[in-house]
């Protein structure tokens, strides 16, 4: 008998899987082969992730946990039950990332770098420094606080970084203590360098000197007992579009509220006064499990800070530079390039300079009537922005859809949103309900022949920051039936109703999952009927029960299923008549594996698709996504080759095992190949580049590296 | 360099806006934006829109404009159909629009609505030749009414209007608060009816090939089914049968899902889907084809084909004068003398031409006009002309607007009795100055081509007609004896040179 495809035990639960992933990300600062600031940013970047899946998914869960919600997920957890199994990962994760902060900082004091975590070692110059510090910078925005009868706990903002501590009036009753507290603060570098230090760099972190000058802060106190403290709120913001008549200021208001969300982790330090935690939990309403006692500094995403200073190249692994397009030389008509065929990017390996010359070019000529883009997380002082609202300020109709509830950068959308409004640019703010997450970019051109429409299509946000470490694909083409779409999907985002038909385009929420069902069933009929099938798919994450379901069925049916998925995935794999075709590979690199790319052989007439979605109920669902086919043979031939090299990477790939582990590829053999995909790619782009014979630019070096919170809750 | 042009339809329930591009002798849409509202259910109950409809009719034309200055269109036409038409203060709503929104507001009659929606199904050039090279019927679906209209030898040749538009159907089913499962034998019975009459007056055993349908609910479902294929819109009627079952026996979200069709739309799809089924089971036809088009692109084409910007092929004049006799027939006209009338008209018209300040327009109204110069005979002999008056009222001539049926209908009446010098004074007829000189002077040339066909022996078959100083000299070529025409042609000359200031005269020349 067929076993049921949708049996709760055919699947791992989404946030165990995503921890997982965490995990994988860590594997990587725990790696002796890569450079050592390198693996501290790995292990930032682990730290920043989990701070964001607290305020996100975990405070999803607690929310239904406290509503009473019962309902199982797919792999048959409810809600309390999945915040118990992640209460015992997430802590065991975190010593873990603990541990490896232990052994990194020690090969940082052995290079010359020293992160000072007790001043007590420090001499008097050094001490001196400190103190005057403290008295010149630290001191004067610092807001000490008291909790007394008269005065109520205060607000501990989310994610802040706090000095807690028991005093004692050194006047009053000997035995009433009291709390106080101060928020270390935020305008000010986590780390300050200590000068003096030949032989390398020795630096403290700015809690230390807050708390070496504690008494200062609260002098007829005497201090007992301190803490550096943290918590985390539920930051998901709830609002009503419905009722929300502007949206702009609903949001504005919401991130404010941002501050006040329950408080759903704890972090204190390992040696924290018993009583001192008492008062917090108590204070904050929280449980104990929910307190995590830090053997350390508290976030640790200050080494992504660390990463950045100047002078430690030797511990960095080799930027690279983009290289440019072949096709669109630096100085070249654009328009004219794509209007010879259909142009592929692959990013960072290929320069984002035409994408943004691609705007900035429109917004000048002429011949150009009108511009169109959707915007989910643009850079800081971005490019696209500027030339946008040029295109504006030149006659041109430009129609921008800003999607304001981008995830943690909704402040940074309002702020962009108003600009271009003040420029002139229709800014439309998308459909209620819907986050619009697909990139797409319309240029429309009058020429001598009538008008003609140019689209980009990406995977990728216009985002020319990201675009440097995130690897993603992009697609010009000014073929009428993209054109079309395009159009019409503006159309539809601008509150208009949709086409009757989508000629290229398949659109989320309208038939993207219906689509890929379609073409998921139909690699299943080929392999029932006998022909050739095969699907690889490349995502961030996979946990869309349809899609798994249909996956299952395929593979059961005999397709040979390879899956690239970097984070999340409830697929499980090897279930005899089940998913034994089935292999997931996770890629954890230096660049995060952002690019989503589908093939499917259908009886050798391979069909090939790129797109913003991931197979992901919300995607799915939940968002106006976009999936674009790439027809043109020589443009296939690329995206194979993508997907092969990923398939063969032995370096960065880690293999899903049936257990529900992901475990590296093992080099030991004697036909065991190292093969690092991203690497090789750099290699490919550099070659193609000198092959074509085009100038390289030095404005598009690269910049140093900074972490930008990843999109995948 | 190209031409950009705009297209506005302010429909029932839905506005549109297309944008076309005329060049090499082609058109192309380049966007196409729809804004769902009902404009219908209002103005159908209460004659009036509320105030929110028309801030919203305001606020999307507004934007509209936007979208058509980005484009920079050189030109645009903006119409209403049923449910502006049916307002109690249309003039004054059409004022406000364009005063708030800077578009001028045209409205269409049923007749040319459903003239230009043939001339968007026109506009698929060779799909629409082809097809109408066999015995093809076109059903145009409305949310109001269905016209169903004939092509005979690639001309139209009947067109009748029937109310059974889908909003309507519906609204009857909710009166009759029937459960789900009676729909189908209400609707049949509801539809049949009207088709009997339908079957008996104009199909007379005549079988149809194909039937092209235009409406927005079975079509873009057709048309998405089949734009892969090799014949994107056309499928055979088995398979619309069987699409019909399906919809009949699915699980209705799961149809949705399936079709792509919004929940709440599904039951127009099914009212649309059984008036075709109706439709296509009554002519028998064996194919079906939903070219997927709308009213902006039969404006659209209208415009290439005033503008000269596109070659036209198919005669639409032609099919207008086909319908007209077809008319005519029904009122059993005299095919022969009419045509005498006809050319008798034609030419009397083309030599006054300078003079007359009339256009061609009106010279296609004179042609109808002379074909139904006689029509109320069918019910009264003593009282023609307010008996062919009240026929053509009430016969919608495709492609016609109201004020040109009412035209058509003035010149016939005044062809039999005196023109009426009092509705000049009191403008009765609502409709100025202009169009009752219109009536007078297109009257006028058809008392005159009266006078001379009155016989019904055709002695004018072969006239020439040349305007010299303030004469108008009419030469015929007979060896007939027409005493009777030069006799009855006295009696009107007077008419005539009220109105023009040109006496006619009968020059007879012996034929050889």
């Amino acid at each position: 008998m067929a076993k049921s495809m949708d049996d709760p035990n055919n699947y791992w639960n989404r946030e165990l899987s995503w921890v997982e992933f965490d995990r994988r990300v860590l594997s990587e600062a725990k790696d002796a082969s890569i450079p050592l600031f390198e693996r501290l940013k790995f292990l930032s970047i682990s730290a920043s992730n989990l701070d964001e899946f607290f305020m996100i998914r975990v405070a999803s869960l607690k929310d239904m946990d406290n509503a009473g919600f019962k309902k199982a997920d797919i792999a048959g957890m409810t809600p309390k039950e999945q915040l118990k199994a992640l209460g015992q990962t997430t802590h065991e994760l975190v010593e873990e990332q603990y541990d490896i902060y232990g052994l990194l900082s020690k090969e940082l004091n052995r290079i010359g770098y020293k992160i000072v975590d007790d001043t007590s070692i420090l001499n008097k110059k050094q001490c001196e420094f400190i103190d005057r510090f403290f008295e010149d910078y630290v001191y004067p925005v610092l807001t000490p606080m008291a909790v007394d009868s008269s005065r109520p706990f205060p607000l501990i903002r989310n994610k802040s970084l706090n000095i807690g501590a028991l005093v004692k009036s050194k006047t009053g009753d000997k035995d009433e203590t009291e709390f106080v507290t101060v928020q270390v603060p935020g305008v000010l570098p986590r780390m300050v360098e200590i000068p003096g230090d030949k032989s390398g760099k020795t630096m403290i972190l700015l809690e230390r000197i807050i708390e070496r000058n504690f008494e200062r802060l609260f002098l007829n106190y005497e201090i007992l007992c301190t803490t550096v403290f943290r918590i985390m709120r539920n930051a998901d913001l709830e609002i009503d579009e419905e009722e929300a008549a502007d949206l702009l200021k609903e949001i504005e208001k919401q991130i404010k509220k941002r501050q006040w969300g329950e408080a759903i982790r704890l972090e204190v330090e390992t040696e924290a006064d018993e009583r001192l935690i008492g008062r917090l939990k108590a204070e904050l309403m929280i449980k104990k499990d929910e307190i995590y006692e830090i053997d350390g500094p508290l976030d640790l995403t200050f080494l992504m800070k660390l990463y950045g200073i100047d002078g430690a190249d030797e511990y960095k692994a080799k930027g690279h530079t983009p290289f440019p397009v072949p096709e669109l030389p630096e100085g070249g008509d654009i328009f004219g390039a794509i209007r010879k065929g259909d142009i592929l990017m692959h990013h960072p390996y290929q320069s984002f300079e035409p994408v943004v010359r691609f705007v900035k070019s429109a917004s000048t000529d002429p011949q150009v009537l009108a511009i169109k883009q959707t915007l989910y997380r643009v850079s800081g002082n971005s490019p696209i922005i500027a030339a946008l609202a040029e295109a504006a300020e030149n006659g041109k109709q430009v129609t921008v859809l800003v999607e304001l509830k981008a995830r943690f950068d909704e402040e940074n959308n309002i702020v962009w949103a108003r600009k271009l409004e003040q420029a002139g640019c229709h800014v439309i703010y998308g459909l209620v309900g819907l986050k619009t997450h697909s990139k797409i970019t319309l240029v429309v051109r009058m020429e001598e022949d009538g008008i003609r429409r140019y689209v980009h299509l990406g995977t990728g946000n216009y985002n020319d920051s990201t675009a440097k470490i995130y690897t993603d694909i992009g697609l010009f083409t000014c073929k009428e039936t993209y054109g079309e779409d395009a159009t019409a999907l503006f159309n539809m985002l601008s509150g208009y109703s949709e086409p009757a038909t989508w000629n290229r385009l398949s659109v989320a929420p309208l038939w993207l999952k219906e689509r890929f069902l379609y073409l998921i069933g139909r690699e299943k009929e080929h392999a029932l009927a006998g022909r050739s099938a095969h699907i690889i798919a490349k995502m961030n994450s996979l946990c869309d029960p349809d899609i798994i379901s249909a996956l299952y069925e395929a593979s059961a049916a005999g397709v040979k299923i390879e899956l690239i998925v970097r984070g999340i995935c409830s697929l499980k794999v090897g279930i005899p008549g089940v998913s034994e075709n089935i292999t997931v590979r996770s890629i954890v690199g230096d660049y995060l594996e952002h690019s989503r790319i589908f093939y499917f052989e259908n009886n050798k007439k391979p069909e090939f698709y790129c797109g913003s979605a991931d197979w992901m109920p919300r995607n799915l669902e939940r968002r106006v996504e976009v999936l674009f086919p790439v027809e043109e043979d020589e443009l296939k031939k690329k995206l194979k080759h993508i997907l092969d090299l990923e398939l063969k990477d032995t370096v960065k790939a880690h293999i899903l095992t049936e257990d529900g582990r992901y475990v590296k590829h093992s080099l030991r053999g004697k036909n065991a190949k190292s093969i690092n995909s991203q690497m090789q790619f750099w290699k490919e782009a550099e070659t193609e580049h000198k092959n074509s014979g085009t100038k390289k630019s030095d404005t598009d070096v690269m910049e140093t590296r900074r972490f930008i919170p990843e999109e995948h809750k | 360099m190209a031409k950009l042009f705009a297209a506005i339809d302010v429909g029932s329930y839905e506005l549109n806006l297309g944008i076309y591009e005329f060049g090499q002798d082609r058109m192309r849409i380049i966007d196409n934006v729809k804004y769902r509202l009902d404009l219908g259910t209002d103005s159908y109950s209460k004659g009036r829109l509320p105030a929110d409809k028309v801030e919203e009719l305001c606020r999307i034309l507004k934007e509209f404009s936007r979208i058509m200055k980005s484009y920079h269109v050189s030109d645009y036409k903006a119409y209403g159909t049923s449910a502006v038409r049916e307002t109690r203060n249309t003039k004054i709503l059409l004022d406000r629009i364009e005063q708030r929104t800077g578009i001028h507001v045209d409205i269409l009659s049923n007749s040319e609505q459903r003239f230009l929606d043939y001339k968007s199904v026109a506009s698929k050039g060779r799909d629409f030749s082809k097809t109408i090279e066999k015995s093809t019927a076109i059903v145009d679906i409305g949310g109001g009414s269905i016209q169903l209209s004939l092509f005979a030898k690639d001309k139209l040749d009947v067109t009748q209007n029937m109310k059974l538009g889908v909003l309507r159907l519906q609204e009857r089913l909710n009166e009759l608060d029937a459960t789900p499962s009676k729909y189908e034998d209400i609707l049949e019975e509801m539809i049949g009816s009207q088709m009997t009459v339908f079957e008996k007056l104009y199909l007379n055993g005549r079988s149809i090939d194909n039937l092209i349908i235009v409406d927005d609910y079975v079509s873009p479902i057709t048309w998405a089914r089949t734009k892969d294929s090799k014949t994107p819109g056309f499928v055979t009627a088995e398979r619309f049968m069987a699409f019909f079952e399906r919809i009949r026996e699915m699980n209705p979200v799961e149809f949705c899902m399936r079709y792509g069709i919004a929940s709440e739309n599904l039951n127009q799809v099914y009212i649309a889907a059984t008036l075709i089924r109706n439709v296509a089971r009554t002519l028998s036809v064996k194919t079906i084809w939903a070219p997927g088009v709308t009213l902006t692109d039969g404006i659209a084409y209208e415009y290439g084909e005033k503008k000269k910007l596109l070659t036209i092929d198919h005669d639409f004049e032609g099919d207008i004068i086909t319908c007209s006799r077809s008319i005519s027939r029904r009122y059993l006209g005299d095919d022969k003398k009419e045509q005498t009338l006809e050319n008798i008209c034609m030419s009397i018209f083309d030599s006054m031409k300078r003079i007359t300040g009339l256009d061609k327009r009106d010279r296609l109204l004179l042609r109808i006009a002379s074909i139904l110069y006689d029509c109320g005979k069918y019910i009264s002999l003593y009282n023609v002309a307010q008996s062919s008056y009240d026929i053509i009222m009430a016969t919608e001539i495709i492609g016609l607007s109201e004020v040109e049926r009412e035209i058509v209908a003035g010149v016939v009446k005044y062809n039999h009795v005196y023109l009426d010098y009092d509705i000049e004074r009191t403008e009765s007829s609502g409709r100025g100055e202009e169009v009752y000189m219109r009536v007078a002077k297109l009257a006028a040339i058809l008392r005159i081509a009266n006078g001379l066909g009155k016989s019904q022996k055709q002695k004018f078959n072969d006239i020439k007609t040349s305007l010299k100083d303030d004469t108008l000299v009419i030469t015929v070529r007979t060896n007939k004896d027409i005493s009777l025409e030069k006799g009855m042609l006295e009696k009107r000359a007077d008419f005539f040179e009220e109105i023009f200031g040109v006496r006619p005269v009968i020059k007879q020349i012996a034929k050889i």
